[in-house]
């Protein structure tokens, strides 16, 4: 029973690793623009599949780490200011922006459909033998995606609170107009953040495609609902929250998957997004209701 | 009552005669296309569904089109998008039913949107090439199902008694959750139980979550010297995958459901070709022998494959799309046999120009089927999946072979498992 408990316990941690590289992503994201990206997930693909096609051409897993990186930073930036910007001008609200997005994201999924031939693309780089530790089995490039995960959520915080951009991204998160009148750049610390939200997003969309060692059109999309969970459970704008949030949901899901309720893991994970909803509405929404979109 | 109006009479009777007739034995009288739907999932995590129906049932069609169509009518094929969801298939297929006037048959409906869409089809008097594989359809009271497919529970039975065969004692059942998934475990439990073999683990899997640690454990712990499995592509590679990276394999018998490209691709991208060779086998309908038949249906990929989604061998390999393709040449015969394209006239002679019977020439091509039929003979359609028999349920299936695939994408049978040898598995508790 306790070794079930600990093998699924770090399973788990696993899971949380995969969610919470791009929950901070998305939170970064959302917290500073207020805009629920759903073509957040659509990215996440591109990601992945710049990163499959790298190992195509013969890169190194690493450097294709790297790429698909790069990828989800390069479409978050044609999105955010090619289409959304545009759509901000035109003074569309939260809502309708958050239905722009989902276009995108059908548009980008179908696209990648129609260029993927529809297939399922093999992707096993990386893959070692177990480490074990009493009950518990992880292979390296698990460990390296709990490790890689934990860097992120460090120097993101740490960028974010001893930096001038991370000031400067924090006062923009919370008054843009008198952000702008002391004199910071919005404009250019929201392209930063649409940068760095964006790589995290594509670095999330390899890493979860290392994990389940294949990639299809569909592969962020599906991730995309505990994502936006453990951002929405950890608070908006919070990189700690979405981590935690990450660790709770991750945990729950593998420990309800070990003990024999696989098919109810998933649920689980959700359902405590739920109670949190109900017991603690207004933490989650942070006013949202009352937010402007910055772009 | 003037002459006048007793010859007007008399023309109208005449005219109401003549309607009545066409009505009677054609749905149109122009040789305007007939719609063949398919109703299947075409996009969605099911969308393998679709490619298995369009590679089978387009070279149908290419073939009886240019063997001159039926009876002078081009068939057209029309998609009918279920999603793999009951909530989407309905009204797609309620708006196909209206919209559709010259709709003369369906190839589908799949196993999650069947017991939602097969009532409605039979009400509309709609005849259906069915895949779904639920036990319930062994004995199915619609008029209008047909399934030229092997119930699950015999798909199961037949992988039980292989692993019986190759000795392995502690299986574990590792199906998807889903509905199409599901619909084949209680026949391989059953099937198991009822040949004393030993069921050390029944892991389900949620479809496409990011990973399967928790459940590989569990497998892993459960020690079994065989797996029995069916799921969707995805999420097989990823179990498979991490089963292979956290404790090595085992050998795997996949459902038939699991021969499919997308399934093999994903699954043998995992594992490597080489682990993927040793360890899977697919328990599969037998591939007929070469007959005419085959001939004609690989001809008819060859022919039409810039339609299909998939390679030329991917889809003669396909067990699935050789059904459908047969399932749409035998209701071509039927139509022809029954001087009708009304289903409701054809519908019976589906069975009759399919099934053996004395007299009865043997055909193996549309071709074939349409110059006997026109020569005022009785036939029977010996398609590329073997010998058709229907028995009163519209059920016809043949011995299941185990199979794997090479690395050029070739089928190589491993065995044969007999239709005999799975009827006399007392299985308990399934249909």
């Amino acid at each position: 029973m306790l070794s079930q408990l600990l093998a699924s316990a770090a399973d788990g941690i696993v899971l949380a690793a995969i969610i919470a590289v791009a929950a901070m992503g998305f939170t970064l994201q959302f917290g500073l623009t207020n805009v629920l990206n759903l073509s957040f997930g659509s990215v996440m693909t591109i990601g992945g599949f710049t990163a499959y096609l790298a190992n195509v051409a013969g890169l190194s897993a690493w450097l294709g780490m790297l790429l698909g990186g790069v990828a989800g930073g390069l479409a978050t930036i044609a999105l955010g200011r090619g289409v959304l910007r545009l759509y901000a001008r035109r003074r569309t609200q939260l809502f309708e922006m958050m239905m722009v997005t989902l276009g995108l994201s059908l548009v980008i999924d179908y696209g990648l459909q129609s260029i993927s031939q529809n297939a399922i693309y093999g992707y096993t780089v990386l893959q070692a033998s177990p480490v074990r530790l009493g009950p518990i089995v992880l292979t390296p490039i698990q460990l390296f995606i709990v490790l890689l995960a934990i860097v992120i959520l460090v120097v993101v915080e740490a960028a974010l609170k001893f930096t001038k951009l991370g000031k400067a991204l924090r006062a923009t998160a919370v008054e843009p107009s008198l952000a702008r009148s002391c004199g910071i750049q919005t404009g250019r610390v929201v392209l930063i953040t649409w940068t760095i939200s964006g790589f995290l997003c594509g670095l999330a969309g390899v890493v979860y495609i290392i994990s389940t060692q294949s990639v299809d059109y569909s592969t962020g999309e599906l991730f995309l609902p505990l994502i936006i969970a453990a951002a929405i459970l950890g608070g908006v704008g919070s990189l700690r929250g979405a981590v935690v949030a990450a660790v709770v949901m991750g945990i729950v899901t593998e420990v309800v998957a070990g003990f024999g309720g696989a098919a109810y893991s998933t649920v689980a994970g959700f359902a405590i997004l739920v109670v949190v909803l109900l017991l603690r509405p207004g933490s989650v929404s942070g006013g949202a209701e009352d937010r402007q979109l910055v772009l | 009552m003037t002459t006048r109006k007793l010859t007007m009479l008399g023309a109208l009777a005449a005219l109401s005669a003549l309607v009545a007739a066409c009505g009677s034995t054609t749905t149109s009288s122009s040789k305007g296309p007939l719609v063949v739907g398919g109703v299947i999932a075409i996009t969605g995590t099911s969308s393998f569904e679709g490619s298995n129906q369009s590679e089978g049932l387009l070279p149908a069609i290419y073939e009886i089109n240019h063997n001159g169509g039926v009876m002078g009518h081009q068939l057209a094929y029309k998609g009918v998008d279920t999603r793999g969801d009951p909530a989407d298939a309905l009204p797609a297929v309620q708006q196909m039913l209206a919209t559709t006037s010259n709709l003369v048959a369906v190839a589908g409906p799949g196993t999650a949107s069947a017991p939602t869409i097969v009532p409605v089809l039979n009400s509309a008097h709609i005849p259906m090439m069915a895949v779904a594989g639920e036990s319930a359809y062994n004995r199915s009271p619609y008029k209008y199902f047909w399934r030229l497919f092997p119930p699950d529970s015999a798909n199961g039975t037949a992988m039980a008694l292989w692993a019986k065969q190759k000795g392995y004692t502690r299986v574990a059942a590792v199906f998807g959750s889903d509905a199409g998934s599901q619909g084949d475990l209680p026949g391989v439990l059953a099937s198991l139980q009822a040949l004393h073999v030993n069921v050390v683990a029944n892991i389900s899997l949620t479809p496409d979550q990011s990973s399967y640690q928790s459940s590989v454990n569990q497998l892993i712990a459960a020690h079994p010297d065989v797996i029995m499995t069916e799921s969707d592509a995805g999420t097989a590679g990823t179990f498979f995958g991490e089963l292979k990276s956290l404790a090595g394999l085992v050998p795997i018998i996949g459902t038939e459901a699991t021969y499919t490209t997308p399934w093999l691709t994903a699954v043998q991208g995992a594992l490597g070709a080489s682990d993927f060779h040793k360890y899977f086998t697919a328990m599969i309908t037998a591939p007929s022998k070469v007959t005419q038949a085959v001939t004609a249906w690989n001809n008819a990929v060859k022919e039409d494959h810039s339609q299909l989604p998939v390679s030329i061998s991917s889809a003669q390999n396909n067990p699935f799309a050789v059904t459908y393709y047969d399932g749409m040449i035998a209701t071509a015969l039927a139509m022809v046999a029954a001087k009708s394209t009304n289903p409701v006239v054809f519908n019976s002679y589906i069975a009759k120009v399919c099934n053996p019977g004395s007299g009865k020439t043997v055909v193996y091509t549309y071709a074939q089927g349409v110059k006997a039929l026109n020569a005022g003979k009785q036939i029977q359609y010996f398609g590329a999946t073997g010998l058709i028999n229907f028995d009163k349920y519209h059920n016809s299936y043949g011995n299941q072979e185990a199979v794997t695939s090479s690395a050029s994408g070739n089928t190589v049978s491993l065995g044969q498992v007999t239709v005999a040898a799975i009827e006399a598995v007392p299985v308990k508790g399934v249909a």
